[in-house]
């Protein structure tokens, strides 16, 4: 079983450090073949789960769980008293969403979700986190210096706007709630969808355009 | 524990790269799968995360974050003797094992959807704070796991929300099932970074009630 022992994962983590790769597919490789030839995974699954990623999982899932909120008053109520159940009308429940919150942005509030100490990030509702959101420049600048990282996204605050940056430092998870940009009265629920991005829900961009995604 | 991994707040970093996709390689992608499909018997989220952290300092910073990944999904599977050392780097098995049948697309939709994971546990003590109290974190550094980020320590904070009961990430880390109370605390950006931080702005943290005390 697993040893909880902190001195014993370091000693072990020091012995890779010394067989450090150079090149990193090779390691990831050396991995996946040693699992495939003790049966633990065929390299077939490997595949699909990468397609599945690819293809399947992403933020066209978040765009629709928005565009939802933003034309039906129930749902939107449903979302902000518990996302993680109201992700489960679509099926989109999954890994890391149990304990999601939806945060609304308003036209005095702007919200950007980062975690310092890891990377969480909801993943069954917006897929994989794009690189920048596990640099280490994001983590150690999004809790200090969240107006220069909104500026590097080409965001500028309007007069008036504070900014709640969420750390995610436990099991909750955190989905911005962006704006419905004015010019799309009337348009169906999957027009909207289109036009939801995946940083918007992130909190990296705060107006969405009439563009889709 | 200090190590390498608390990042809030630290400087030097220089600008961040927006345009960076999810995955710019295919074995990156490999190792997210694999991480997802071999899973380690036991254990716990918070004993994983403390694997990555007692990672060595240089390699912590140096290498791809999915290198991290393989890094420490190697460690533990040495660390509870599913591996050797010697297996893992080599990528040969001492013992070859019958092989394990392909999965479809809909079974891995169906293992991811109820991957899904609740944290939350009833907990009989009432909970010791209520939305709208002040509190200070604790201010001292502590040598195992802990969520409480060093940029948060000793800092005072208005409860925003409370969540129940949910299991202690510390005790976790040690293989122990211990719930506390776990809030949102709200701290205003000059009590965290001073005068240079804009006066409107604010962080939230969701941290459990031994890291609180009374303002």
């Amino acid at each position: 079983m697993a040893s909880y022992d902190a001195k014993k994962i370091g000693d072990i983590h020091r012995h890779l450090h010394a067989h450090k790769p150079s090149d990193p597919a090779l390691r990831i490789k050396a991995l996946e073949d040693l699992a495939v030839e003790r049966g633990l995974v065929a390299r077939e699954t490997i595949d699909t789960w990468v397609e599945m990623y690819a293809e399947r999982i992403g933020p066209k899932r978040g765009a629709q769980v928005i565009a939802r909120a933003w034309v039906d008053p129930a749902f939107h109520d449903r979302l902000f008293e518990d996302a993680g159940q109201a992700v489960k009308e679509f099926g989109y429940e999954g890994h890391a969403t149990e304990h999601l919150k939806a945060v609304a942005n308003t036209a005095t509030t702007h919200n950007l979700v980062v975690c310092t100490l890891c990377s969480c990030y909801p993943f069954a509702v917006l897929g994989m986190s794009p690189l920048w959101y596990r640099s280490a420049a994001y983590r150690a600048r999004a809790v200090k210096d969240p107006r220069g990282v909104l500026d590097e996204f080409g965001v500028r605050l309007p007069e008036g706007v504070g900014v709640r940056v969420w750390d995610s430092t436990a099991e909750l998870r955190y989905l911005v709630v962006p704006q419905r940009p004015e010019g799309t009265e009337g348009w169906s629920e999957a027009a909207l969808a289109a036009i939801v991005t995946r940083d918007s829900m992130i909190g990296t961009q705060r107006d969405l355009t009439l563009e889709a995604a | 524990m200090d190590g390498p991994h608390d990042l809030g707040g630290k400087d030097g970093f220089g600008p961040i790269d927006v345009t960076a996709p999810p995955f710019r390689e295919e074995w990156e992608a490999r190792q997210w799968a694999l991480s997802k499909n071999v899973p380690i018997p036991g254990g716990t989220i918070d004993w994983w995360r403390h694997g990555i952290e007692n990672m060595d300092p240089e390699t912590y910073m140096s290498v791809p974050y999915f290198v991290k990944w393989n890094l420490n999904e190697i460690a533990h599977r040495v660390d509870r003797g599913m591996f050797t050392l010697e297996e893992a780097l080599s990528g040969r098995a001492a013992q070859p094992a019958p092989p394990a049948n392909p999965a479809s697309m809909d079974t891995l939709l169906e293992r991811l959807r109820t991957n899904n994971t609740s944290f939350a546990r009833p907990l009989e003590t009432p909970p010791g704070f209520a939305v709208g109290d002040t509190v200070i974190t604790q201010a001292s550094a502590v040598p195992g796991h802990t969520r409480l980020p060093a940029y948060a320590r000793g800092a005072t904070g208005r409860i925003a929300a409370w969540h129940g009961g949910h299991l202690f990430a510390d005790a976790g880390a040690e293989g122990r099932h211990v719930v506390e109370h776990l809030y949102t605390v709200e701290f205003a950006a000059r009590t965290l970074w001073g005068a240079e931080a804009d006066a409107q702005d604010t962080v939230c943290l969701d941290l459990w009630e031994p890291y609180l005390a009374p303002a």
